[in-house]
């Protein structure tokens, strides 16, 4: 391996890149657009806990608990307490049997329904229960046996405490690398289609050189790109080791992806028409963490969710190397076949 | 300078005669390839000396890229050896393309650079220190516009910086496929004499080309391929001399005024009795002299015409 005309190589190439206004314009406004709206996300959640109350009799101390700061509304029905969960007017819904007070008579345990809405941490979950012991405790003055059931109503968004802000973090950093593989696409499939590949291999230059470099300048673009994002919108505040590792894995299966689309396409809108189905399904991931429980267990056959779940778990829960470590190896795996695919395809264009 | 060295290799002063040309440049063995069940190069034979220019001639599809990709590593034989500067081609790629330059018929430059830019490209690739690309680019003709785009210029001025690509290195030996075709009298000249002036140099001119005109002006030898097989091989001279038919065309005016074509073989016994005879007899119009061209013995030999 020829250093010196790898990095000759790489340079011609970075030069290149940035002499393709499409691909330089669609780089440097794409990053101001994914920083705007970063900022103009909401950077906290509401922590009001908003609760439904459905009582077939009057409940004093659910007004007294007003008065103590939590915001209870009473309903007429089980029916309409159901339908202010689903639409997000209360986090909660408590529904007291028309038989409660014959069952604490008799000794029984009598059966409350709680329905959340499919985002609430399991924190609020607990905080409920002891909640509505509470509320027996002051309305009858002794601690009462209850049965409390619990039903989610919606998907199961578990996870969205995060401020929206914050989610969009791994989606922003897979954004960033996926779109580079458009530019480095369209670099080796004008390389290839103009010729230019074959002007380079009657000099000493080899095509492992040349796989070289375009592999260092793909993964360079991508990776110094990603690093910029994150860093300014907060995400290398918390394991800065593990989401370089990630976004420099997430670079490497961009290049890897690239080459098999230069390897297919033959110009720019070839690429682009390639690209743009590719990058669609590379991005699904994302939404696992904009919005949890909306996508099931058939993401994870995507290479990219394990880029999108350890930025998420590493940027925004603080998860180390232990916890990430697995989804860091399965990257790894996918990353080095999708490059020996792209590298033996694309190979047979340059020979 | 073209006429001089015509004159000198008419002369039959051909540069694989001289002692100092004893070693050769090129040598294929049994050169072979094949697609599949295609034989596209069938087991040539031949040398180039150094300081040589060979003229390669043949049809499309007579093998003539399939030879010249072997010759510079881009392709494996599949049987044969390709032998540049002493050195196996197929185990010695990078150190022979060190010292060779190919220029493509086809333009493959980097457009989005300008002509300086691509030529400091690949001259740090061939690993050159200190490169002045300015008169490189001067040499072709492209003064003024070195710091301009190579998408901006013509497609002579682009062959022109194709050709000053591939000799960026000062190569030892020069591969050009079809310099010149589709070019302006302008581009032409100047790359034909970039061509003789890397002769001069000493670098051995390996020549592809459809233009017979040009590879008899330029070539000490000229081969012809068809059919992946090489069927001549000379100076042009000799393959004339050989094959070619010289003549007198006569035009003469008849007594009732038309004029009338007469044509008489030279070299023959009877070729001074024919001449006095009709000198006398007719009315001369004009006379010129008629010899093969090189597209004439193509046909001649192979049945069939180059650019079929």
């Amino acid at each position: 391996m020829n250093w010196r005309i790898v990095g000759t190589l790489v340079s011609k190439d970075l030069s290149l890149f940035f002499r393709k206004r499409a691909i330089t314009v669609l780089t440097f406004v794409g990053l101001i657009f994914y920083l705007v709206i970063y900022f103009v996300m909401p950077s906290s959640v509401d922590e009001n806990l908003k609760i439904g109350l459905y009582s077939p009799f009057s409940l004093p101390a659910s007004i007294q608990l007003n008065e103590e700061g939590l915001d209870i509304t009473a309903v007429d029905s089980e029916a309409s307490l159901k339908e202010g969960v689903i639409d997000g007017q209360y986090i909660v819904g408590i529904s007291l049997p028309d038989d409660v007070i014959e069952k604490l008579n008799s000794g029984q345990k009598p059966k409350i329904s709680l329905y959340f809405t499919p985002d609430v941490p399991q924190e609020i979950k607990d905080a409920v229960e002891v909640l509505i012991s509470e509320l027996a405790y002051m309305q009858t003055g002794q601690t009462l046996a209850l049965d409390v059931s619990e039903e989610i109503l919606g998907p199961d968004m578990l996870g969205t405490q995060i401020p929206p802000r914050d989610r969009l973090r791994p989606l922003l950093a897979v954004f960033i690398i996926m779109m580079e593989l458009l530019g480095l696409a369209n670099l080796i499939s004008e390389e290839v289609e103009r010729r230019t590949a074959h002007a380079l291999l009657v000099t000493p230059t080899t095509v492992t050189e040349l796989f070289v470099a375009k592999s260092i300048a793909g993964i360079g673009l991508a990776f110094v790109q990603a690093v910029l994002i994150m860093v300014i919108i907060g995400g290398m505040n918390t394991q800065p080791f593990v989401v370089l590792v990630t976004l420099l894995l997430g670079a490497a299966l961009a290049t890897g992806v690239s080459f098999l689309i230069a390897a297919r396409a033959k110009d720019f809108m070839s690429v682009m028409s390639w690209s743009f189905p590719v990058l669609i399904i590379l991005i699904i991931p994302s939404f696992t963490v904009m919005f949890p429980g909306v996508i099931t267990g058939w993401v994870k056959i995507i290479p990219s969710y394990y880029l999108v779940d350890t930025i998420h778990r590493a940027a925004n829960y603080g998860s180390g190397w232990a916890d990430v470590w697995l989804n860091l190896l399965i990257l790894l795996g996918f990353t080095l076949v999708i490059t020996w695919a792209g590298i033996f395809v694309l190979r047979r264009k340059f020979q | 300078m073209l006429n001089y060295i015509k004159k000198e290799r008419d002369a039959g002063t051909s540069r694989m005669k001289g002692d100092k040309m004893a070693e050769y440049a090129i040598v294929a063995e049994d050169l072979t390839y094949s697609y599949g069940d295609l034989i596209a190069v069938d087991h040539i034979n031949f040398k180039v000396a150094e300081g040589e220019i060979l003229g390669f001639l043949g049809p499309n599809g007579a093998g003539k890229t399939t030879t010249v990709n072997m010759l510079t590593g881009q392709m494996k034989p599949k049987g044969g050896r390709a032998i540049l500067l002493g050195m196996d081609v197929a185990r010695n790629v990078e150190k022979v393309q060190g010292d060779i330059g190919v220029c493509f018929e086809t333009t493959n430059l980097y457009e989005q650079m300008t002509a300086v830019e691509n030529l400091n490209l690949f001259a740090r690739l061939f690993g050159i220190k200190s490169f002045d690309a300015v008169t490189l680019l001067n040499r072709v003709g492209l003064e003024g516009r070195e710091k301009d785009r190579v998408e901006t210029y013509s497609k002579g001025m682009k062959q022109r910086l194709m050709v000053a690509r591939s000799i960026v290195n000062r190569p030892r030996v020069l591969f050009l496929d079809e310099p010149t075709a589709g070019l302006d009298p302008t581009s032409s000249e100047a790359i034909r004499n970039v061509i003789l002036q890397e002769r001069d140099r000493g670098a051995t001119v390996f020549l592809t080309t459809h233009d017979m005109l040009e590879a008899d002006k330029l070539s000490d030898r000229v081969a012809f391929m068809n059919q992946g097989k090489i069927v001549a091989l000379d100076t042009p001279l000799n393959l004339k001399r050989q094959y070619g038919k010289r003549a007198l065309k006569v035009k003469v005016s008849t007594q009732s005024g038309e004029l009338e074509d007469r044509e008489i073989a030279l070299d023959t016994p009877e070729t001074p009795g024919d001449v006095q005879e009709l000198f006398s007899r007719e009315q001369i119009v004009t006379v010129h002299s008629e010899e093969a061209t090189l597209e004439d013995i193509f046909i001649k030999i192979t049945g069939r015409g180059l650019t079929e």
